[in-house]
């Protein structure tokens, strides 16, 4: 489904050239859950804009559900990102002017949905994600859990092949995390691909497979005891 | 200050859209704004124009015949009117007359020095009354003396009659006779019969004043001839012009009710002066409504795009508060940076203010602008600008230092 | 989509009041004082008669010679010798001359307070020439013409005034002391400008009241309204004066094809030539035959004020756009935030353009209804700006309105065109990178 091989994204100004990723390589097959994790600065947030198809890359090869996507222009690029990836951000990024349903509306708009279309596959998301009174709220109404899930509805309302979520708990306390990542598991049990980049080892634990990002490049951690004990211990609760 | 300068201009490079818009309407504002000005000027400078009579207590009344009389029936009906004016209480003196300054042209004649002339040395706008036409429009004589009722002459409809006196205007004196020895002198107007010039008037102004007359502002010249009576000029008794307006024409009538007065020409002079001036009036109240607007429309602009900027800019101003300016320093920086902008606009602004005033020069005979609306309308945009930009650099100078740890 | 763009512009609007309020302020300001002006310029530069503009011309013959003529061009109307000349020739289809009259009229006989009236003294050819429409009767014949019939044709005002709109053909009115049959009753027409006399007037006078032949106001000695002379003036009476140097009647002829113009223009050389010859002109000859637009041209007919006051509400529009521009960069790069994420979620940056671009167009359109507001209000009141004559010309009409929104709605999107380019580059990974 998700597969880079050899990467790389370089950034480049007057005097300096700094790798952000480099010789990167993952493959994330179809009905995985992949947490990527690593320190601040890794790299693993520049992976998941250029998993996103926002930003292009320097060198390498990205194939996204089969397509090559290096030499995609901006409209081509746009239309994957619309049919094929919903996107879970950090800080819930729902447009604050828009009431709850109008939010979920956006990506189904860009697609050319009829709307009678456009109705029942929101609906059905917010049902999914247990908020379907909420549908004409705003976002300012809504606790921050709920615009979570409001963000997950929108990215799931286009039925995307792949999920990408972008430290999905990090602005919530406690209890809404668990809820909200509850809800995670129960869509990767539907059968979607989650790629969830996070710091926080056990939010990584929760996830099948973990790939792990120092300086630009994945690095197996099979070598470092640390790993072996997190792994240990979920292994045994996930059985 | 100086120090300042360089990082405030890189710093405008990198908002260089903003920086031209700003800039640009300055620019416009300045270039409009002045010429607009420098018009109101030039109109209101014409409409005040001393017409040189007795305005406050004139009345001027458009006397057309309704009925069918010989020349000599009319010349007696009109002496018999004029008899009448004269002996209304509020009334000090009448004179019938072909025209009034203001009326917007009647009769001009071309002047020449000599018979055989063709090609005139002047034009001049032709008042025809009697011997009480002086004193009726109380215009002041400075040289010579007045008609006698022996020289006044009477003028049939599609005759000609050169009376052999005239009383001209010291303008036209001064511009037939440079050498001031008009009095005396001839002058030949559209004939081979010969007007001596008896006397001279400080000014009256002429019956035209349209941009076709400027070159023969205040050139005018009165003959002592009774035409078949177009008008009658009334001068009341000071502070009686009221009562004249509503008795002449009722003697008037009095006497023969076979003519019409026409409302429309003639009347006071704030009524004649209001219809006379009505489009340089109209012009001078279009510019300075649109002035204002420009004014302050380029001044909400500069507010809003300002506004934006210091939002955009509130990490980096937090930045410098923790690293130790001042709030003065914060709003010296913005002050600054609108001035540099400003001063930009301006100078671009004075250029095209010079060059649409030449244009208009050449396309609508206008004069040309003085320097000193420019000086002036560099310094007003300037102070508009810095004024506009207070509130915006107030409430920059206002961010916190804590915004510097704040992620947008 | 179009019109997702247009609900979500719709409810930008609400967004930002004070800035929208800005923009929308001055775009109606800008529109408004555009829209003034231009009703008042629309309305004196147009062409009054166009489809019969390129037929009808008017000839000029130099009289006077190149030491008195106006600036080497000859005189604006023609002297009685002349204008019956060409008259007399017949080289055109139609022809005739026209000038101005004020008389006298008494409208309940002979004991009633005379009134003031106006009209031109025309040929019966005027009638057909310049299309003139009837609502009772009709003009007169060149027998009439040539008979010096005491006929008059009524406007429908003057009609309307008099007799109450009633068929008034046939009855009889007094015109300074002597009688005139009414013939018929000219339905209403008030070219704009007046063009076919524009001799020494502006062309925008009050309404005309009548029509008389010209051949029965020579007789009754009806003085033009105006005339111009030069030289010498010496005569001594009517007859004296016609035959005088003096211009005041105006001609006007019916030309209807560039070969017989050519041919007319031919004549006008030939009779200025024979004059020469004949030693009643000292130059040679120096003729001049201008249609209706070139007339209108020639004469400056476009008050000056109206152009200046078009050009600088248009300056000033230019202003207000500018101004825009700005605001609608604050505007949209304020949201800066929520393109990157219409733009992760798939939006190309096309999408992005149109979506921009019709957010402005709904700023346009609210400011255009202001500007109509405004414009409403203006027009009302031009008769401040602009002499009353050509103020009352200024209408708001359905194409006015119309003229206004579209004007508000293209220019704000014109202005649009940068900040909406600037929206559209903005890359959605580098706002999502700064949370």
């Amino acid at each position: 489904m998700l597969k880079m091989t050899h990467l790389a994204k370089v950034y480049r100004t007057e005097v300096v050239e700094t790798y952000a990723l480099r010789d990167f390589n993952i493959d994330v097959k179809e009905g995985e859950f992949v947490a990527v994790t690593g320190p601040s600065g890794s790299g693993k947030t520049t992976f998941l804009t250029i998993a996103g198809l926002l930003e292009t890359f320097s060198g390498g090869e990205y194939h996204l559900d089969g397509i090559e996507v290096s030499n995609l222009n901006d409209n081509a690029r746009s239309k994957i990102r619309n049919e094929k990836i919903g996107f879970i951000f950090q800080a819930f990024n729902l447009i604050p002017d828009l009431n709850v349903f109008d939010n979920i509306e956006v990506p189904l708009r860009y697609r050319g949905m009829k709307a009678a279309e456009r109705k029942q596959r929101i609906m059905d998301s917010l049902e999914r994600v247990g908020l379907a009174s909420r549908a004409k709220h705003y976002p300012a109404e809504l606790s921050g859990g709920q615009q979570q899930r409001v963000a997950i509805a929108r990215a799931l309302a286009g039925s995307p092949r792949l999920l990408l979520a972008d430290e999905p708990t990090g602005n919530l306390d406690t209890q809404m995390a668990r809820s909200v990542l509850e809800l995670l598991e129960d869509i990767h049990r539907e059968g979607a691909t989650i790629v969830m980049v996070t710091h926080d080892p056990e939010l990584a634990a929760r996830a099948q497979r973990n790939v792990h990002i120092i300086d630009g490049q994945v690095v197996d951690l099979s070598e470092d005891p640390r790993f072996h004990a997190v792994h240990a211990e979920h292994t045994g609760t996930n059985a | 200050m100086s120090m300042q300068i360089k990082p405030i201009l890189a710093a405008l490079h990198r908002h260089k859209a903003g920086t031209v818009l700003i800039a640009l309407q300055i620019a416009l504002t300045l270039a409009i704004v002045c010429n607009a000005m420098f018009i109101i000027q030039q109109r209101l400078a014409h409409l005040s124009e001393p017409t040189g009579v007795d305005e406050a207590n004139l009345l001027v009344i458009s006397n057309h015949w309704a009925s069918q009389m010989s020349p000599q029936q009319t010349d007696a009906q009109i002496r018999a009117d004029l008899t009448a004016l004269r002996q209304l209480p509020s009334v000090r003196d009448a004179s019938p007359s072909d025209g009034y300054p203001l009326s917007g042209g009647n009769w001009d004649n071309f002047i020449m020095r000599t018979p055989d002339q063709l090609t005139p040395t002047t034009d001049a706008s032709v008042y025809m009354g009697d011997e009480h036409m002086l004193d009726t429009l109380g215009v002041k004589l400075v040289a010579g003396r007045n008609f006698n009722a022996a020289e006044v002459m009477q003028m049939a409809p599609r005759q000609v009659v050169i009376p052999p006196v005239v009383i001209v205007t010291q303008a036209l004196a001064d511009h037939l006779f440079p050498d001031g020895s008009a009095l005396g002198k001839p002058i030949y107007s559209m004939s081979a019969t010969p007007s001596t010039i008896i006397g001279i008037v400080e000014r009256l102004q002429r019956q035209g004043v349209t941009t076709w007359n400027k070159p023969y502002a205040y050139e005018s010249l009165l003959w002592p001839l009774r035409q078949d009576g177009s008008y009658y000029i009334v001068r009341a008794k000071p502070g009686q012009l009221a009562d004249a307006m509503r008795e002449a024409p009722k003697a008037l009538y009095a006497q023969s009710r076979m003519r019409i007065i026409d409302s429309k020409d003639g009347g006071s002079y704030p009524q004649i002066r209001e219809r006379a001036y009505d489009s340089d009036r109209g012009m001078a109240i279009l510019m300075g409504i649109i002035s204002v607007v420009l004014l302050a429309i380029t001044a909400a602009g500069i507010v809003g795009l300002t506004s934006f900027w210091v939002g955009q800019r509130r990490k980096q101003i937090g930045v410098r508060r923790a690293l130790g300016a001042t709030r003065g320093d914060i709003l010296n920086y913005f002050l600054t940076e609108n001035l540099l902008i400003g001063i930009g606009g301006v100078l671009f602004g004075a250029v095209l203010a010079i060059g649409i005033n030449l244009w208009m020069v050449t396309q609508f005979e206008m004069a040309r602008l003085s320097l000193a609306y420019v000086a002036v309308g560099v310094v007003a945009l300037l102070l508009l600008g810095q004024g506009a930009v207070l509130g915006p650099a107030l409430r920059a100078s206002h961010v916190s230092p804590v915004e510097a740890t704040r992620s947008v | 989509m179009f019109a997702y763009y247009l609900q979500l512009g719709f409810r930008s609007l609400r967004r930002n009041p004070v800035l929208t309020a800005l923009m929308v302020m001055a775009i109606g300001f800008g529109v408004a004082a555009s829209m003034i002006t231009y009703s008042v310029f629309r309305a004196v530069s147009g062409n009054p008669i166009p489809n019969k503009s390129v037929q009808l011309y008017t000839p000029q013959i130099d009289g006077w010679g190149p030491q008195q003529n106006v600036k080497g061009e000859p005189a604006a109307a023609l002297s009685y010798t002349d204008a019956m000349a060409l008259m007399r020739a017949h080289q055109a289809s139609r022809q005739t001359l026209l000038y101005g009259v004020n008389m006298s009229m008494l409208p309940g006989g002979s004991h009633s307070l005379p009134v003031a009236v106006n009209g031109y003294a025309v040929y019966g050819d005027f009638f057909p020439m310049f299309e003139v429409p009837f609502l009772y009767g009709s003009g007169w014949s060149a027998a009439d013409d040539n008979g010096r019939a005491a006929a008059v044709v009524l406007s429908e005002e003057f009609n309307q005034k008099l007799f109450d709109g009633a068929n008034s053909v046939g009855r009889e009115i007094t015109l300074d002391g002597h009688d005139y049959r009414i013939v018929g009753v000219a339905r209403h027409w008030d070219p704009k400008p007046r063009f076919f006399a524009l001799f020494n007037r502006s062309g925008f006078q009050d309404p005309t009241d009548l029509y008389l032949p010209f051949t029965r106001a020579l007789d009754m000695q009806v003085s033009p309204t105006s005339n111009s002379c030069r030289g010498h003036l010496n005569f001594l009476g009517w007859d004296d004066w016609l035959r005088s140097n003096c211009v005041w009647a105006t001609s006007w002829v019916e030309l209807d094809s560039t070969a017989e113009v050519a041919r007319y223009r031919k004549f006008l050389e030939d009779y200025a030539k024979d004059q020469q010859r004949a030693g009643r002109f000292a130059w040679t000859p120096n003729v001049r035959l201008r249609d209706v637009m070139q007339w209108l041209d020639y004469q400056k007919v476009v008050p000056p004020e109206s152009r200046i006051s078009l050009i600088v509400s248009l300056g000033f529009f230019a202003i207000c756009l500018i101004n825009t521009i700005g605001l609608l960069l604050a505007k949209f790069l304020r949201r800066a935030g929520e393109i990157g994420v219409r733009r992760a979620l798939g939006a190309s940056r096309g999408e992005i353009y149109a979506q921009y671009l019709i957010e402005a167009a709904t700023v346009g359109l609210a400011g255009g209804v202001l500007g109509l507001l405004l414009t409403a209000v203006g027009i009302s009141g031009v008769s401040l700006l602009f002499r009353p004559e050509i103020a009352h010309l200024a209408q708001l009409d359905f194409s006015l309105v119309g003229l206004t929104l579209l004007v508000a709605v293209f220019a704000t999107m014109a202005a649009a065109f940068y900040p909406a380019w600037r929206a559209a580059q903005v890359q959605p990974a580098w706002q999502l990178k700064s949370n």
